[in-house]
């Protein structure tokens, strides 16, 4: 078989059309998931049995199931339910891209609250005890001094959780969202040249990929910047 | 010995970790302007001793007075006693994100709710007073460990506290530095500092102690002025610490 | 499931062990095909990946098999196979870096004693490396693990005969989506809570001899 370069070029702007909706599915499951990860980290240092206890049980379920399993769950399954088609969330959940960005939102913050306690957990007791030995209050030590350390020590792994959210918005092709994926996958059913399109589609991914590292990496330089002895 | 009410009174504080009994029976009193040495060996108590003093450990039975009010578990005589009580660590514990002067600022504009611009007059003020105010804009890393030290020191005193309390300030520096930060001790005991210093420094306990004090296995021992603890000890148990740590 | 997480896991095994091996060598080919293996890989969505070798392999083959016999309309790849393959080697490029990093981790004065102890650098690859480093590694290899176990659920999409595939067959007739879909999330959530609480005694049996006593 040959490798057929011009369908590449042909297929093209297709493709790239496909990559707003991977974006919006990023940047937008992205942030709703940080914000549900923030309110679950809260929830898990709060010391509050009843608050401890269902943001782990939350956390373990969203974390033992595959992605796939709850996207089906909301897009196919919440349908079933008359009380959820009546709700004022219906128009959102009734199209596939409302359904992928609230499972992918959800499941990401489940991974990234147990990051950010990872953060949370690797600051220096002696910083803290050195706070409470000032007065600081219990809230002030979690603003000044926790918070700006966590952040920077949980960034690997976050950007490591921001590339793995990337490739899950592909399994929104699933659900018959037009993203890269699925545009790739509809090229691939007329043309029958899975090789040039996979292949192309997934360098495009591999390049978005290598984007978001280096951006994750220039913030970790800037975060770090007083960890290194020369100013 | 001062004549007025003691600045610290600890009453028969017993303290426990699960089990293990850290503290047994304390009693202890210090006046305005005093300067205590603690000594003895690991696992003494000496560090949950002073601990206990600024909340930083609970104390499980008996009572401790900081300059008249009792050290409970309200949130409000904790704060006040932090207020006058300062400590120093073994690890400096600087905030390794904020510039020196931060470091120095924070605890004023948070706790005392002292204005930026006097705050920063406050830590500069203190960062001459331990021979640093060039360092002010550098963040902790980029200092040495002695110099981290006088930085912990100066953030300490910034809170303008009545009682400091030294952790093992000098354990954790290489030889070189440790007379720089000794030094800066020594400057503030003469300044009429109230300290409580757990050390291993025995030079400096005896130029500057008013009183040193033995503790072992949670007890105090032996508690004399420097000059008839070291020559005459009184204790076997204090005989025996001292010619191992003055052997060499 | 149980069938293509075994296989799967034996392979994603294999390729990050080869992969952290070529990195670490000398040799600078190696390296290089292993860096382009990592990057490609974790960079790629698994189900573009699984999909590639699905159609790819199988158009591969029917060309192939054309050429042996032009009667031959369509030759089919087993899914399992594709899909195993797929995830395999994805989840072994992460895999490659723990090794890796396992490898690296073990304390470089571990090494010297015993090399100054005369042990060969066999042995000391075999009594010391190796026991230090599963012992890194094992948390995130639990997680890559982990992962297998989820992307497994993608290759239903190939039309694998597995837990997802079917319960889209039962939902045909049955009609309760959200019922078979919250069943076979908890299929799942066993599958996952069996490999973590054995990861987790696995990792109370490392540490058993560094821990110190209370």
């Amino acid at each position: 078989m040959s490798f057929d370069v011009g369908l590449i070029i042909e297929s093209l702007p297709m493709m790239l059309s496909g990559i707003g909706i991977t974006l919006k599915l990023l940047v937008v499951s992205a942030v709703l998931g940080l914000l549900l990860a923030i309110v679950l980290l809260l929830m898990r240092i709060s010391g509050k049995w009843y608050l401890n206890w269902p943001a782990q049980a939350y956390i373990y379920v969203f974390r033992g199931t595959p992605i796939l399993v709850q996207i089906f769950i909301v897009y196919y399954g919440f349908p079933q339910f008359e009380f959820i088609r009546d709700s004022i969330l219906w128009p959102i959940l009734r199209e596939p891209t409302g359904c992928a960005i609230v499972a992918l939102s959800l499941n990401t913050g489940a991974y990234v609250s147990e990051i950010l306690r990872g953060g949370v957990k690797g600051v220096s007791k002696g910083l803290l005890e050195a706070g409470s030995a000032l007065g600081m209050s219990a809230r002030q030590k979690f603003i000044y001094i926790t918070t700006p350390i966590a952040v920077r020590l949980a960034l690997p792994a976050y950007s490591n959780d921001v590339v793995s959210l990337l490739k899950s918005t592909a399994l929104a092709s699933t659900i018959t969202i037009a993203d890269m994926t699925g545009i790739a996958r509809t090229i691939v059913a007329e043309t029958y040249a899975p090789y040039e399109i996979f292949i192309s589609m997934a360098m495009i991914y591999i390049a978005f990929t290598w984007v978001l590292q280096r951006t994750f990496g220039v913030i970790e330089r800037y975060l770090g910047r007083y960890t290194k002895r020369e100013a | 010995m001062t004549t007025t009410a003691p600045l610290i009174c600890m009453q028969d504080v017993d303290k426990f970790f699960g089990d293990f009994q850290a503290l047994k029976k304390i009693n202890l009193k210090i006046g305005k302007g005093e300067r205590i040495v603690v000594c003895g060996p690991s696992g003494s108590g000496k560090s949950t001793m002073i601990r206990c003093l600024n909340r930083l450990e609970e104390h499980s039975s008996g009572h401790i007075f900081i300059d008249g009010s009792e050290l409970t578990d309200k949130v409000k005589d904790i704060d006040a006693v932090r207020r006058e009580v300062g400590m120093v660590f073994q690890s400096f514990n600087l905030f390794p994100h904020m510039t020196i002067a931060k470091n120095l600022m924070i605890a004023q504009q948070l706790v005392r709710k002292t204005p930026k611009a006097e705050a920063r007059e406050i830590a500069i003020r203190y960062l001459e007073r331990v021979k640093i105010p060039e360092q002010a804009d550098k963040f902790p890393i980029q200092l040495s460990g002695g110099q981290q030290q006088r930085v912990a020191i100066a953030r300490a005193l910034c809170m303008q506290p009545e009682v400091m309390l030294f952790d093992e300030p000098t354990s954790a520096l290489d030889p070189e530095m440790i007379n720089e930060v000794l030094d800066v001790m020594i400057d503030l005991a003469n300044d009429g500092m109230t300290m409580i210093v757990v050390t291993h420094e025995m030079g400096f306990a005896r130029s500057v102690a008013d009183r040193v004090i033995f503790m072992d296995e949670g007890e105090i021992v032996e508690e004399a002025p420097p000059a008839s603890f070291f020559d005459n000890p009184v204790h076997e148990r204090t005989k025996a610490f001292l010619s191992q740590i003055l052997a060499h | 499931m149980a069938q293509v997480f075994v296989a799967s896991l034996v392979l994603m095994t294999m390729f990050g062990l080869i992969g952290a091996g070529a990195k670490l060598s000398n040799n600078l080919v190696a390296q290089k095909i292993a860096s382009a293996y990592t990057v490609i890989f974790r960079g790629t969505p698994e189900i573009l990946v699984i999909l590639l070798l699905y159609f790819g392999s199988a158009i591969a083959l029917t060309s192939l098999a054309q050429l042996f016999d032009p009667e031959v309309k369509f030759v089919d790849v087993p899914p399992f196979w594709a899909g195993t393959i797929a995830i395999s080697l994805v989840v072994g490029s992460y895999a490659t870096e723990t090794f890796r990093g396992a490898f690296l981790g073990v304390s470089p004065g571990s090494i010297e004693a015993a090399r100054a102890l005369g042990m060969s650098p066999l042995q000391t690859f075999v009594y010391i490396r190796i026991p230090e480093m599963w012992r890194i590694a094992l948390p995130a290899f639990g997680n890559h693990m982990l992962s297998l176990v989820k992307d497994t659920a993608l290759i239903s999409v190939i039309g694998l005969n597995e837990t997802l595939f079917v319960a889209k067959q039962a939902i045909a007739t049955t009609n309760q989506p959200f019922t078979m879909y919250i069943f076979v999330g908890l299929i799942y959530l066993a599958f996952s809570s069996v490999i973590t609480l054995s990861v987790m005694g696995l990792e109370r049996y490392g540490k058993r001899t560094t821990e110190t006593a209370r």
